[in-house]
């Protein structure tokens, strides 16, 4: 039931923005943020695919009116969006390495310096 | 100049910062290598750009590119495409010129820093990644081009992570700003998902006239996702910190091109994707943020003791100016509201350069510690004054003709709606221009005025280089307030009217006949102009009274030294009781206004509580009134 898929994407997405308010750990935020993307990623591949649909992959000719496929475009969006995920846990599993050197804490309520 | 060469200059503007970026990986290690790759990799751009000013601007085109020549088959756009008319031009100008004067002012600034290779690397691809954002034509792109500059841009805010929090600023950044491009990418697909194409000119046919449940969801999606980049309220207290913490080459570019990135977003999704700018509740909602935003931020930046977290707040103030005049949509009001947003990159530039020129001499911008350093630096001075005055809307400068615009624009509107709230919205504005020039009394007061503290007796002018970035900023902020009849008629009356003509923007992109729909007559008549020619005529008298006043009153300081007479007291402007030297902090010049509003400031303090989870608490808020908004108006 590919309804399931829409429920779990959205799902995912408000679990991650509620692990981001509410954890005080900063590698819990980290976490939170992966799991929004991912929620995104499940929804892009979600809205691409027909149940039933074959692989989107022909060579020239062989692309008829009846072709019943994927749509290849999502897959392509979610291959980019997984990179940048990957980019996003790793720049900021960086910054939480080096503020626990300099701040000797991960707690979120302890790093801020900079307010009012 | 035929348009089929003009035609690739767009992809060359993008393709230079990356090549550009890649190259500095790789031969970086010079430091002449280096600093040339960097000068032919901005200079280059804004050369193009240039160039597109008399095909776009002048003659009305627009350059659609498909890459890899694939135009659309069967009425679907397939490839990916660069769509530049004049909005899009106008600000690639911005930030082209905002990029190359800030590369200018980072060969002396940074040279006292390590890694300055992996630094021009990134300046280089927050450059590129603004730059593909605005001249894209592709919705998916604008998200990547988004992802790049918020990377480029987090990765700068903590270069120098030795700073006093910068580590900090640049988590929070991350994780409110990895938030709003989630929203930004759920927002694409959603819309994908209803019309099954990326390309911004078939999304902005079909979109309009059939919303679905998704699609207003999208629209409350792409909406906070924007708005995160633009650092409008409530996104505001990650500019604050992303800035102070910066290297102020930086700053100019978060400032100057980030927060402009975001208001070319919201101008994109309102008035072409969703077309939604039609509806009384949408102007009012803009307006509000806008009014809102100048406000809540000029007030914040009052009570701050940082030099650069108080430029920053008032960026964020002059970009409520902005989406107010956008929010208006009225020709007029596109018109101040761009002119506005060019001028904020210069002075906003030339401000933070100021303040960067000082942490290079000093090592700090704490105000309280800072003082008469007009007599060590006065050619800083003499540029941050005419920045300051510029941001403070005094004439002749910038900033007082596109505020004059505004304010125009705001009464115009009230006039035909009957709407006496627009009227309110000039008077919010001119409150908010007085306290921007409060507080820049303040800053000159306790940076450049006043006592020299012992430890920066050895302080020097800073490099040329410096100075002449700085001067390039200066002498821009002058010309664009002393010839606004150019600057409207050559740059934002061009992009105004590209923003009223979607049916043109959708049409040269997907073929003639694809949709009929007719521009409005767009109107940017003024009720009352005004000549800056006069009031530089009254600026300089002025300023000669008082260079006459002075050095008469000297002369007679020194005359009487000589007789030792004590009758000095009794002299005209010169006298009064000898006076003990006080130094007055930053916080203390305008205690009894702060006392007054004591709640308002302290309850103001107490909501930037600098925890990330507020910060992201307020962005979840924000998303689920749009959300709200989306379901029940649109």
């Amino acid at each position: 039931m590919i309804v399931f898929n829409y429920i779990a994407s959205f799902f995912l997405i408000v679990l991650g923005f509620y692990c981001i308010v509410v954890k005080y750990n900063l590698v819990k935020t980290v976490i939170g943020l992966s799991i929004a993307d991912y929620g995104v990623n499940l929804l892009i591949i979600t809205i691409g695919f027909n149940p039933g649909g074959t692989a989107p992959i022909f060579t020239p000719g062989e692309l008829t009116q009846a072709s019943y496929f994927v749509d290849p475009i999502p897959q392509a969006l979610t291959l980019t969006s997984i990179v940048i995920g990957a980019c996003v846990t790793a720049m900021s599993l960086a910054l939480v390495i080096k503020l626990k050197e300099s701040y000797g804490t991960l707690d979120t309520r302890e790093i801020r310096r900079l307010r009012g | 100049m035929s348009t089929e060469f003009v035609r690739h200059f767009p992809i060359f503007a993008i393709m230079l910062y990356f090549l550009g970026a890649f190259l500095i990986v790789m031969l970086g290690k010079v430091r002449a290598l280096r600093h040339g790759i960097a000068f032919v990799a901005t200079a280059g751009p804004l050369a193009l750009l240039i160039a597109l000013v008399k095909p776009i601007m002048i003659d009305g085109g627009i350059i659609a590119y498909w890459m890899g020549n694939r135009v659309p088959a069967g009425g679907y756009a397939i490839g990916i495409a660069l769509e530049v008319d004049a909005l899009g031009l106008f600000f690639g100008l911005l930030i082209a010129t905002a990029v190359f004067v800030s590369c200018l002012y980072s060969f002396r600034y940074m040279e006292r820093d390590d890694n300055v290779p992996q630094y021009y690397t990134l300046f280089l691809m927050l450059a590129g990644g603004v730059m593909g954002l605005v001249l894209s034509g592709d919705l998916f792109n604008m998200f990547i081009m988004v992802e790049i500059l918020t990377f480029a841009a987090v990765a700068l805010t903590a270069f120098r992570n030795r700073a006093n929090g910068a580590l900090e600023a640049a988590f929070k950044y991350l994780v409110v700003g990895c938030m709003g491009s989630t929203c930004i990418l759920a927002g694409t697909i959603l819309l994908y998902a209803q019309a099954r194409t990326l390309n911004f000119a078939q999304l902005s046919a079909l979109i309009p006239g059939n919303l679905g449940t998704s699609t207003k969801l999208a629209f409350a999606l792409l909406f906070i996702g924007f708005s995160t980049k633009a650092f409008i309220v409530p996104f505001h207290p990650l500019a604050a910190d992303a800035h102070g913490a910066a290297p102020a080459s930086i700053s100019v570019l978060i400032s100057g091109v980030l927060t402009k990135s975001g208001i070319y977003g919201l101008i994109r999704l309102t008035y072409f994707l969703f077309q939604t700018m039609e509806l009384g509740t949408m102007q009012f909602w803009l307006v509000f943020l806008g009014s809102v935003s100048m406000f809540v931020c000029v007030t914040m930046a009052l009570a701050q003791h940082d030099f650069k977290r108080l430029l920053a707040f008032h960026s964020i103030s002059q970009i409520g100016y902005v989406l107010t005049a956008v929010g208006l949509a009225t020709g007029l009001g596109v018109s101040a509201g761009l002119y506005h947003a060019m001028n904020h990159t210069l002075f906003k530039g030339l401000l933070f350069l100021a303040a960067g020129a000082v942490l290079h001499e000093t090592g700090t911008t704490d105000l309280n510690r800072l003082g008469g350093l007009a007599k060590k630096m006065p050619h800083t001075t003499a540029l941050f004054l005419i920045g300051a005055a510029s941001i403070s809307g005094i004439p002749p400068f910038n900033g007082f003709a596109s505020k004059w615009m505004i304010y125009q624009a705001a009464y115009q509107k009230a006039a035909e709606t009957g709407n006496i709230g627009f009227a309110l919205v000039t008077i919010i504005a001119l409150v908010t221009s007085t306290l921007t020039l409060a507080s820049f009394v303040k800053v000159s007061q306790s940076v450049f005025f006043g006592r020299l503290p012992k430890e920066y007796e050895k302080v020097q002018e800073v490099p040329f280089g410096m100075r002449f970035a700085m001067g390039i900023l200066a002498l821009l902020c002058i010309l664009t307030g002393l010839f606004p009849g150019l600057v409207t008629k050559y740059l934002t009356e061009p992009a105004a009217r590209a923003v009223f003509s979607v049916g043109t923007y959708i049409n040269s992109m997907m073929g003639e006949g694809t949709i009929i729909l007719q521009n409005p007559v767009v109107n940017f008549a003024q009720a009352g102009v005004w000549s800056p020619i006069n009031w530089l005529f009254l600026l300089i008298i002025a300023l000669l009274a008082i260079t006459i006043v002075a050095i008469s009153g000297k002369y007679d300081r020194v005359r009487e030294m000589n007789a030792e007479k004590p009758e000095g007291k009794y002299d005209l402007f010169f006298g009064g009781e000898e006076s003990v030297y006080s130094q007055v902090g930053g916080e203390d010049l305008f205690w009894g206004f702060k006392h007054n509003w004591r709640h308002y400031f302290g309850f103001m303090h107490e909501l930037h509580s600098g925890v990330v989870n507020d910060y992201a608490l307020w962005a979840v808020v924000a998303l689920a009134l749009a959300i709200v908004y989306a379901t029940i108006v649109l």
